[in-house]
């Protein structure tokens, strides 16, 4: 275990993160990239735009709530340790967020009642039951709820996003950027640190199991209610023709599908198809075997 | 980077304060200021000049100590984070959690150096009752939820605490130990500097909030007090060295307006 942690020291973090992918950004973006104007001026663009970052605070502000419980959860001190530093990449996902809704032209003092009306109630009863866990101090359960449930399952939405903003929208694909890196060291101590534990405790094998199924059950209604929210690629190109742009295919691909021109239905179906997949993988690397997510 | 790298929180008034130097951005500068060219702590060509001996055995003991306090740091900053009255409060006690964690590492780190091939079976050994049972009690008023108690507790009496130990320390110190402590001493300000601004804006909202304070206080000095006789004894520290850093903890909490 030791040896394994070393890895995610904050060393390692320092060298990697505020050292190396996160220099020369300023609330995860370059300095001078700004959002496209086409989203701040079309109201269904700019609606879409906001309503999707206000699901990526809701989500951060959970990982905050939870990382940070853990540290006192936490059986060892280099847990503590990497937790730690999760705890500060969680807050700071939850500041460039909330400055891409500042950007987006979401005033300070609307900001809580905007979170209020976008915020997906699934996700919501998501961020509640990985929080009774964490208040409970059950770190199994909070770190398979928030390091490979949570983070596990956004991580491919996260690189889906990515992939059709790099280009259309540089500034959000490189907070993006940030953020993936980051996820990616989350979901890489949850599934070594967690596949120990469940070797040490067999006994806890069957309520993560449960916990699983309820959990990534109200992931994947959040994913599905995002897309059924979200114009279609001919209301995009209505809307750039409606500004004066010429509507142009995009060639970005993510697992096969051109992202500019799928419907909703087909990004969905390839979306839950990937988190299933990668998903599964994860789950059987520490142990656990999936259960097919049911209504709690 | 909009943080500079030498910033004296003290200077500013309490909303430019909260406005600035809670953000992820600001540690971000600062830290880069004093952090980039170490690893663990101290210049990778550092030169070691570590004492042996006894002198080592005593400093190893120092040492252990250090990360009891570290932990509860860790342990208080990351319970603080759920009881924080706003969002930016828990982004910047988020930057605390990190720097208390990184504390712990390069101690632990320090420790290795100097041969000990266990560091928590070593800390377990070493650790000083009553800096122990300051830990369970900071760490209890975090568990209550009780927010200019605990806040009071972790940012101003622990890390005065801390500050005046490390401060004599490294006075003394030999060159890595000392540049290790000289780091954990940039930290500290900054958490003593929002302890001092958090708490003093709400004793001005509240004054009644001094009297509760003064309780904790009360309560915690005497822990204090004798953390420092323990720890300074273990080192075969004189009496005087003992009455100099209680008169450090102390000028640092009056300083404060805790008197």
């Amino acid at each position: 275990m030791t040896d394994f942690l070393k890895g995610y020291d904050i060393q390692y973090w320092l060298e990697s993160a505020p050292q190396g992918y996160l220099m020369e950004t300023e609330y995860g973006h370059g300095e001078k990239e700004r959002e496209p104007e086409l989203v701040l001026e079309d109201p269904t663009l700019r609606e879409q735009a906001i309503r999707t970052t206000v699901q990526l605070v809701v989500g951060e502000r959970c990982a905050l709530a939870a990382s940070s419980g853990l540290i006192n959860a936490a059986p060892d001190e280099a847990s503590k340790r990497f937790l730690a530093t999760q705890t500060l990449d969680e807050a700071r996902h939850v500041e460039v967020f909330t400055h891409r809704l500042y950007d987006l032209g979401v005033k300070k003092s609307e900001l809580e009642s905007v979170i209020s009306q976008f915020a997906n109630p699934h996700l919501v009863h998501f961020a509640e039951a990985l929080l009774e866990k964490v208040d409970q101090k059950d770190f199994i359960a909070g770190v398979v709820g928030q390091n490979v449930i949570l983070e596990g399952m956004a991580f491919n939405v996260f690189e889906m996003m990515h992939a059709g903003n790099k280009e259309a929208n540089p500034k959000f694909g490189h907070t993006l950027a940030g953020t993936i890196a980051d996820e990616r060291r989350h979901v890489g101590f949850g599934e070594n640190r967690i596949g120990g534990l469940i070797r040490e405790h067999p006994e806890r094998k069957g309520d993560i199991e449960k916990l699983q199924r309820e959990m990534s059950y109200h992931m994947l209604a959040t994913f599905g209610d995002s897309f059924r929210n979200g114009p279609s690629p001919e209301q995009v190109g209505q809307i750039m023709r409606e500004h004066g742009q010429e509507p142009q295919a995009s060639e970005q691909e993510w697992q096969g599908v051109k992202l500019g021109q799928a419907n909703p239905e087909e990004l969905e179906a390839v979306l839950s198809d990937t988190i299933l997949k990668e998903f599964k993988i994860r789950l059987e690397r520490i142990g656990i075997e999936y259960q097919t997510p049911t209504a709690p | 980077m909009s943080g500079p790298a030498e910033h004296d929180p003290h200077a500013l008034t309490p909303e430019a304060f909260r406005a600035e130097v809670h953000s992820f951005e600001f540690w971000f500068g600062a830290v880069q200021g004093y952090l980039a060219d170490r690893a663990y702590g101290h210049r990778v060509d550092a030169k070691d000049a570590a004492p042996e001996g006894a002198d080592r055995d005593r400093l190893v003991t120092a040492l252990c100590n250090y990360c009891v306090g570290e932990t509860a740091a860790l342990e208080g900053a990351g319970g603080l984070i759920e009881v924080a009255p706003n969002r930016p409060t828990k982004i910047f006690l988020s930057t605390q959690a990190v720097d208390e964690g990184r504390h712990l590492e390069v101690l632990i780190h320090r420790l290795r150096e100097l041969g000990v091939e266990d560091p928590e079976a070593e800390i377990a050994r070493r650790a000083n009752p009553s800096l122990l049972a300051f830990k369970r009690r900071l760490l209890e008023l975090v568990k209550g939820g009780d927010w200019n108690a605990a806040l009071f507790a972790q940012n101003v009496i622990l890390e005065a605490m801390e500050f005046a130990v490390f401060h004599q320390h490294a006075a003394e110190a030999d060159p890595i130990t000392r540049e290790v402590l000289e780091g954990i001493i940039k930290d500290e300000r900054r958490h003593i500097g929002f302890g001092e601004n958090e708490l003093g804006r709400r004793i001005k909202a509240d004054p009644g909030i001094r009297g509760h304070l003064a309780l904790v206080r009360r309560e915690l000095d005497a822990l204090v007090l004798e953390t420092f006789e323990e720890a300074l004894a273990s080192l075969g520290a004189p009496a005087s060295a003992r009455e100099d850093l209680g008169r450090s903890y102390r000028q640092t909490v009056e300083r404060l307006g805790f008197a």
